[in-house]
């Protein structure tokens, strides 16, 4: 606990950092942005950014943003009072800590630390309020030490059930949309309206959809759209404004299905773990450069979380039964079935040859289940490698040679 | 250096009495239950200590295993490693909580203990509150031993009343976990013994809050965090039961006779010190020993509030059984938000008449570690209090570095002897 103490309020003479990248008010360049590449390109730059100029510029225009802490949100809600809901998944590999170690403890998670130091240094300034999913314990103490570093936001730790089998749960989590939402309205300053939240699920839904699209067509072709092109396209979603996020994914699938480049030997592999903090770009490109086709993932679960949401009837309903009966089997959430039968299924799906346990450093709720998979996976003879990084990793040897070891065991035995 | 320093500490059993000698013999007895436990005539059910079923479990005739418990009498009788390096071996990183591993260890390993043979899981309740491994323990065990397993999940309180459809849902799960019993073992439920049970309840979390409060007398009677850590057994593990009930009338007895005879923790209290934080079990007597050292005396703690805060309210009312029980549940520390958990330490630190606080964050516990430098530095700067941040591990004695957390303590305390000696104004101490 060597690092100095910052008293609330005071910031350091360098600080904030200078936003390095400006976008119109109007988000203007992504709209002339002639193709997948210049598309890729801006993406890249505004998520490399720890200041989010998308959040920025949205502000400078009059709009009010809220920032979620991954892996799941109903940001429908966020979209529904008219604010721009942002998921804020770490502070990237170029962010340096200086005082969110002394405040959070030795022994965490990169990403908890690097969305806290954007805090205290006001990268996070454009965000009118947080919300903290309880997907793991430092999630939830994260909303609490955001209470007091930045007693003028609105902040929020929203309680996901953990209990699938009961009757109960559904109202419950009703209830706890309306508290949610109850705080949202004050800060958006407008009453929620079910006929607005009609209108987001209507659009989140054709985001999810064209989402899958994509993910469809990178695991039928990987040749055609390389998984950082992907992951970034995708990515993009959870900063843009939707609508213009929608108007980018149709032109680029446009493009994408015209695409027809040469398929090289890989080895088919289902990527687990990376559900909260992400990895870098640059090991993302090794994965492929090793031989490695990623043909499952849960890099941006939160944009497929579940299929269409229905907006007859109850739309709040509606939007808490897609939580709760989405089939989806990650670490944060209690498993619909077993562990065993979870990644079996996932690796029978996407017809993978093996499966890369990529773990965030310090996340408990991946490495734990790592170990019940891997038992299932040995039953079976489905090979494995397991790894972890953290969102600052600068250096890829060690990681390299243990890829291309894993798949030339495999493509080579 | 002052004087303090260098006298011999008195040992640690001098002012204990009674009460410890009553609390090893329920120990023993509840360990040798277990081991006769298991099968169809006495089934057994896994839970957690945080917001636990007990009393609803026993109703139906289970013997009850706190895997948690377990856990920590094995480290503190230094068996944690082996169970922890077999967990390991098994695929457990080294950044998963130690208790996990501990106790995942220790059933791969057959389930001995030094205090006698764990039985395995006919059932395994899963009480989500406060930690969100939990859930991930749970599922472990519930693949290993194929056992079926039902989730209470509590939501996280983060409002001093709490909401009423988190009430309603609370005790809603609890008639669906019934019903479950109800058919799992061909038992009725019957409300009237529950209502007993609960009465029972009652009188040993008044005794025990009881016990807790007598920290607020100059000098403090008790050891508020090593002492009152032995006695979160009873409360924790026999609760419901007439020996826990009648566990802390003995205590309570005792104590007044301490402040009657001046049986006191320490023959001078010099530091009246509140601590935070999961002990590290594997060096328990060694950590004790630099409180003691330095005359400082813990006249209250948090973690003993683990199991639930009864102190402040959260008690069951045989008259309104499961909302009361919903009500614990979501009173427990650890699933308290930060804003409340830093409301109730600005509460203790008053009533109490603390002079100092001493944090100890767990290597592996983020439940209840992640955000204490946080409350370091709002001891420090909002509060006022000098205070002491360390770090260890509770279960894995590969993380508790004796030397550096000793040196740590002695420059800690030695400036608060030093200002109190000078009558020095209280000012910031971030040792």
């Amino acid at each position: 606990m060597a690092a100095p103490l910052l008293t609330i309020g005071e910031r350091t003479e360098e600080e904030p950092a200078a936003p390095s990248l400006e976008l119109s008010n109007d988000l203007a360049e992504f709209r002339s942005a002639a193709g997948v590449a210049e598309m890729v390109r801006l993406a890249g730059e505004v998520l490399g950014d720890p200041t989010f100029p998308v959040a920025r510029a949205w502000k400078r225009a009059g709009g009010r943003s809220v920032a979620t802490f991954p892996v799941y949100t109903p940001q429908e809600l966020i979209h529904a009072l008219g604010m721009l809901p942002v998921t804020v998944q770490g502070g990237g590999e170029n962010l340096e800590i200086t005082h969110a170690d002394a405040l959070l403890g030795s022994f965490l998670c990169s990403i908890s630390k690097s969305t806290l130091e954007m805090a205290l240094t006001g990268r996070l300034d454009a965000f009118e309020g947080f919300v903290f999913p309880y997907i793991c314990d430092v999630s939830r103490n994260l909303e609490g030490i955001f209470a007091r570093s930045l007693p003028g936001k609105m902040t929020h730790m929203l309680h996901l059930p953990q209990n699938f089998g009961s009757a109960a749960t559904l109202p419950f989590l009703i209830a706890e949309y309306r508290r949610l939402l109850a705080k949202l309205e004050r800060v958006a300053g407008r009453a929620y309206d079910p006929e607005h939240l009609r209108a987001s699920l209507a659009t989140f839904n054709r985001q999810r959809r064209l989402v899958g699209e994509l993910a469809d067509l990178r695991r039928e072709r990987p040749a055609d759209l390389s998984l950082v092109e992907m992951y970034l396209l995708t990515r993009l979603g959870s900063t843009l404004p939707r609508e213009l996020h929608i108007e980018l994914l149709e032109r680029a699938l446009a493009e994408l299905t015209a695409r027809h480049r040469k398929p090289r030997d890989a080895l088919r592999v289902v990527v687990v773990g990376p559900f909260c903090e992400q990895p870098t770009l640059d090991l993302l490109s090794l994965l492929e450069e090793s031989g490695c086709a990623v043909v499952g993932e849960e890099f941006q679960m939160l944009s497929r979380w579940y299929g269409d949401v229905p907006s007859e009837g109850d739309p709040l309903e509606n939007l808490a039964r897609a939580y709760l009966e989405a089939p989806v089997d990650i670490g944060v959430r209690a498993t619909p079935t077993t562990k065993e039968a979870g990644i079996l299924a996932r690796v029978e799906r996407t017809g993978a040859q093996g499966v890369l346990f990529l773990t965030a450093k310090f996340c408990e709720p991946a490495l734990e289940d790592v170990v019940l998979y891997r038992r299932a996976l040995e039953k079976r003879n489905i090979p494995y490698l397991q790894m972890e990084f953290e969102e600052r990793s600068t250096t890829y040897e060690q990681a390299r040679l243990q890829l291309e070891t894993f798949v030339e065991s495999q493509l080579f035995d | 250096m002052t004087g303090a320093a260098g006298a011999a500490p008195p040992r640690e059993g001098d002012f204990l009495d009674s009460g410890r000698e009553l609390q090893r013999r329920l120990v023993e007895e509840y360990y040798r239950g277990l081991a006769e436990a298991g099968g169809p005539q006495r089934p057994v059910a896994y839970m957690l200590v945080g917001g636990n079923l007990t009393e609803i479990v026993r109703s139906f005739g289970y013997e009850v295993v706190f895997p948690e418990i377990v856990a920590l009498n094995c480290a503190i009788k230094h068996r944690s490693l082996e169970n922890i390096l077999h967990a390991e071996a098994m695929g457990y990183g080294l950044d998963v909580c130690g208790y996990v591993k501990n106790d995942l260890g220790l059933q791969d390993l057959g389930g001995s203990t030094p205090f006698g043979r764990i039985p395995r899981p006919d059932l395994l309740v899963c009480s989500f509150s406060g930690c969100y491994v939990y859930v991930k323990w749970w599922e472990a065990l519930a693949e290993s031993y194929g056992a079926p397993m039902f989730t209470y999940d509590v939501p996280y309180l983060r409002e001093e009343v709490p909401y009423k459809e988190d009430i309603q849902y609370m005790v809603a799960q609890l008639w669906e976990f019934v019903h479950q019993l109800e058919k799992r073992t061909g038992r009725a439920f019957d409300m009237e013994e529950l209502k007993r049970v609960l009465r029972e309840t009652r009188r040993a979390e008044e005794g025990w809050a009881r016990y807790l409060r007598a920290g607020r007398l100059r000098p403090s009677p008790i050891e508020a965090y090593f002492e009152a850590i032995f006695y979160m057994f009873p409360i924790n593990v026999l609760r419901g039961t007439a020996q826990a009930a009648d566990f802390y009338d003995v205590v309570n007895a005792e104590v007044e006779r301490r402040v009657r005879e001046g049986n006191l923790p320490l023959p001078e209290e010099k530091v009246r010190v509140l601590v935070e934080g999961v002990p590290p079990y594997t060096n328990y007597r060694t950590f004790w020993d630099f409180f003691r050292k330095w005359g400082a005396v813990s006249v209250v703690a948090t973690y003993p509030k683990v199991g639930g805060l009864f102190d402040r309210g959260f008690l069951h009312d045989p008259a309104r059984p499961f909302e009361s029980i919903a009500e614990y549940s979501l009173g427990a520390y650890v699933n308290q938000s930060w804003t409340l958990r830093r409301k109730l330490i600005q509460e203790y630190l008053r009533e109490y008449s603390v002079d100092a606080v001493v944090i100890h964050g767990i290597k592996s516990c983020r439940s209840f570690t992640a955000g204490q430098g946080d409350l370091r530095d709002w001891l420090i700067h909002d509060q006022g209090v000098p205070t002491l941040y360390i770090e260890s591990d509770h279960q894995d004695p590969r993380y508790f570095a004796p030397a550096q957390i000793k040196n740590r303590m002695d420059a800690f305390f030695e400036s608060l002897d030093q200002r109190r000696t000078t009558k020095a104004p209280a000012t910031e101490v971030a040792a």
